[in-house]
């Protein structure tokens, strides 16, 4: 009698210690089995798309280039394809789009951008959870003015806000308060972005982010959230958070 | 070799006078009508089926060229026009600051008609007669003018085999290949269909990050007798991108000036000069493969550490933020961008920027031209990102790109004039010396139009008048000045570069000949030196390899060097 195939989670693990030595064909195509045999594991996708990240950043200059993120992209789309149900996987879809951001050109910056805007509005259509919420709508503040999509992302992380409201306090729930608080800036509503930044902080004392904020007026505060949602800039994409949180 | 030399007293001025300004005296006196400079600059209207959406992406074609094409001592100034029946005009200076536009009887102002429209000017030595020539880039056929002198010019396209149909936006001439005659190197934006009467849509870029589909460059060897040989391929410069800028300068000090391209939609790129007549691609080692909007290049060494560095201008606004490129010269052939650092990284839509030293204290600053289209309110930015965004487009297709109409697109921008803090950092003092004007700037040209030794600017801009700065900065610094004559090499001295040593610092500059978009400065080499009253040396290496030393120049003087001999008072 042969021995058991592992499981998902054990293919998973080999996938980990693999990117851990850095043999990122080993670790990509261990981790690719692990998401097929569960499509809709957050953490697998997550965890594959830094491998890919990593990979990139490691083999080339600075963000890598934009072929490095061509095997997620197309594993992805596949993911989606034959599993059109399962959220987690979209929103991973979109959340590898991102991570291709900063090693594209500008240009394909907002073609990528918009791209994972639609992966994120599948998964929220399928099943609307905090996260797919506070990412799609903090995705939207990273548009310029013009584009008039920051009071897309106000409704959305005002929903995440509610939900997180009704849950118990997670450590990643400040991310709701900056955001939610940078939305409002963004549509010209300070007061209210005190308010949800001032009751950030009574929440999370000790986050920089929000004291920063605080400590900032008018062209101060708008060059440092400017800055924060710089598109140039390598957004992190890692959800562990999610699951190390207490 | 330690030569004489002689003081070039330029109209009687012999650089003695530096003026002992109030601090109420503005720096800079914009002084456009009074000089008699403000014929305004029109962009083409073109009769095609394309043409309204043409119009959004033409607004080009405002130019300036400098050079004393009358050999009076005095620097003169070629303007563009690109409207179908707009005027070049060749302002000749009256030494006074006021110019007289000798266009029309000089024979060089019909440079627009139904199917050719400016886009540039160069001045060049063609045929080493002392007199330089002009070449007007042009959409459609350039047109090559032979100075005759006495005023007058002829044309002379056909002749040296310059006749061609290119779209042609930028040029620059510099010997490549040490012959003693400078070469002519044309980079074209569109690639080469006929864009006033087009016979397919599909002649805009196929995208906007690796576009190859541009009228990339050429290179015409100048064969000595007064004609010039394609030999692009050849010298291994043949490309196809969506050229907008060139610059020569000798990146690692081996006496061969090397290039860099600068192109709309996709990478720059960086070539060495192989000594043999040939090019080497080093872009990816170099600088890196880029995505950007390349759209100037000037050389110059920002941190007097005796190393060109290269300054590009990008796209850079709340809806694309590329940021231009400060390249530091690492002296390996390879350059850092340190843009950021110095800030000199977000200018907004840049175009032509020039390095020189506008308050003589021997480092270079830097005056930046921006703005696309200035219209009305509404912004164009939403139309194009739609397009962007649509999937499947073919961007190749004219048909397929929004019509700009009267939207503005990164429109009244000013213009950012950053003083050079030490080689460290870049401060912008438009505002302070009302500097900072929001036209559509397209080209700069440097020139001392009144030889007193403080370096004036010349502005063109898309749609609008063109702008006359007077320099009269008031701190008595003092300052250098060159004008090379080539023996050996060619005439014009294109290439020569000239180390001072003032005060134990050291500087470097160079003749080049024509570098940056739309708009070429004097040929003199002008130095800065600050408080410094002597010139303990200068050093001057030819192209043709043979070097001049100079000891015991005295300061604030213009001088004439010729190569391997005496200099001699003009």
């Amino acid at each position: 009698m042969g021995a058991a195939a592992p499981s998902p989670d054990e293919i998973f693990g080999q996938g980990i210690q693999a990117a851990g030595d850095k043999d990122w064909d080993k670790a990509l195509s261990l981790m690719e089995q692990a998401l097929a045999a569960d499509p809709n594991n957050l953490r697998y996708g997550s965890e594959y798309r830094q491998a890919v990240v990593s990979r990139a950043i490691a083999l080339h200059r600075k963000e890598g280039t934009p072929q490095d993120f061509e095997r997620s992209l197309n594993y992805f789309e596949k993911l989606v394809k034959d599993n059109p149900n399962a959220e987690n996987a979209w929103l991973n879809y979109g959340f590898a789009y991102v991570d291709k951001i900063p090693a594209a050109g500008s240009i394909t910056q907002v073609i990528l951008a918009n791209t994972a805007l639609t992966q994120f509005s599948k998964s929220i259509a399928l099943k609307p959870t905090w996260i797919a919420l506070y990412t799609r709508g903090n995705s939207y503040l990273y548009w310029p003015r013009i584009f008039g999509r920051a009071g897309l992302g106000v409704a959305d992380l005002e929903k995440a806000f509610a939900m997180q409201k009704a849950e118990p306090k997670k450590s990643y729930h400040v991310r709701v308060y900056t955001s939610l608080g940078d939305g409002y800036w963004k549509t010209d509503n300070i007061e209210k972005a005190q308010a949800v930044w001032n009751e950030g902080l009574k929440q999370f004392p000790d986050n920089q982010g929000l004291k920063d904020r605080l400590s900032k007026q008018g062209d101060d505060l708008g060059a440092y959230i400017d800055n924060a949602l710089d598109p140039n800039k390598r957004v992190d994409t890692n959800l562990k958070e999610l699951w190390t949180s207490r | 070799m330690t030569r004489s030399f002689a003081v070039l007293c330029a109209g009687g001025f012999c650089g003695l006078a530096l003026v002992a300004g109030t601090a109420a005296e503005p720096w800079f006196e914009e002084i456009t009508h009074k000089a008699g400079i403000f014929a305004k600059h029109s962009n083409r209207v073109f009769d095609n089926p394309y043409a309204k959406i043409m119009a959004g992406y033409t607004a080009l074609g405002a130019s300036v060229a400098v050079a004393d094409f009358d050999g009076d001592g005095f620097d003169d100034v070629y303007i563009t026009d690109s409207s179908d029946d707009g005027k070049n005009h060749l302002y000749r200076n009256n030494h006074d600051l006021t110019f007289t536009d000798v266009g029309e009887s000089a024979g060089i102002a019909n440079g627009n008609d139904s199917r050719n429209a400016s886009a540039a000017a160069l001045w060049f030595d063609f045929n080493n007669d002392g007199r330089p020539d002009l070449l007007v880039v042009r959409f459609g056929h350039n047109q090559l003018f032979e100075n005759l002198g006495g005023g007058k010019f002829e044309e002379v396209t056909k002749k040296a085999g310059l006749d061609r149909y290119m779209n042609a936006i930028t040029a620059i001439a510099f010997d490549y290949d040490h012959d003693g005659y400078v070469d002519l190197f044309v980079g074209g934006y569109f690639k080469p269909v006929d864009i006033f009467k087009p016979d397919t849509p599909n002649f805009f870029p196929e995208n906007f990050e690796t576009a190859q589909n541009g009228g990339g460059v050429v290179l015409f060897h100048n064969n000595g007798d007064g004609t010039f040989s394609d030999v692009t391929e050849k010298a291994g410069l043949k490309q196809s991108g969506w050229t907008l800028s060139l610059g020569h300068g000798d990146a690692d000090n081996d006496g061969w000036d090397d290039l860099y391209v600068a192109c709309d939609f996709g990478t720059d790129h960086f070539f060495r000069n192989n000594h043999d007549g040939t090019f080497k691609d080093l872009t990816e080692s170099a600088i890196g493969i880029d995505t950007k909007k390349g759209m100037n290049v000037d050389w110059g060494d920002f941190d007097n550490d005796g190393l060109l560095d290269i300054y590009v201008t990008n796209i850079t606004d709340d809806y694309m933020k590329e940021g231009n490129f400060l390249w530091h010269n690492n002296g390996n052939l390879t350059f850092s961008d340190v843009a950021r650092e110095t800030g000199t990284y977000n200018t907004g839509w840049g175009w032509g920027a020039k390095f020189f030293d506008y308050d003589n204290d021997g480092w270079l600053d830097l005056y930046v031209m921006n703005g696309w289209v200035s219209a009305g309110q509404e912004s164009y930015v939403p139309d194009i990102f739609t397009m962007i965004t649509t999937p499947g487009l073919d961007l190749s297709d004219a048909r397929n790109w929004p019509v700009m109409g009267n939207k503005s697109l990164s429109g009244y921008q000013k213009k950012r004039l950053f003083h050079n803090e030490r080689g460290q950092l870049f401060k912008d003092e438009a505002p302070r010396f009302g500097l900072d004007s929001e036209r559509d700037g397209r080209g700069i040209g440097i020139a001392d139009f009144d030889n007193d030794g403080r370096l004036d600017m010349i502005v063109a801009n898309a749609n609008a008048e063109p702008q006359l700065y007077h320099n009269k900065v008031p701190n008595g610094a003092h300052w250098v000045q060159f004008l090379l004559e080539g023996v050996k090499s060619n005439r014009s001295a294109v290439g020569a570069q000239v180390r001072i040593v003032s005060d134990g610092n050291k500087r470097l500059s160079f003749v080049n000949g024509g570098n940056s978009f739309a708009g070429q400065s004097t040929s003199r080499v002008h130095f800065g030196l600050g408080k410094a009253t002597t010139l303990e040396s200068v050093e001057v290496r030819w192209p043709s390899g043979a070097i001049d030393k100079y000891h015991g120049l005295a300061v604030d003087q213009l001088y004439h060097l010729k190569e391997g001999s005496s200099t001699k008072r003009k």
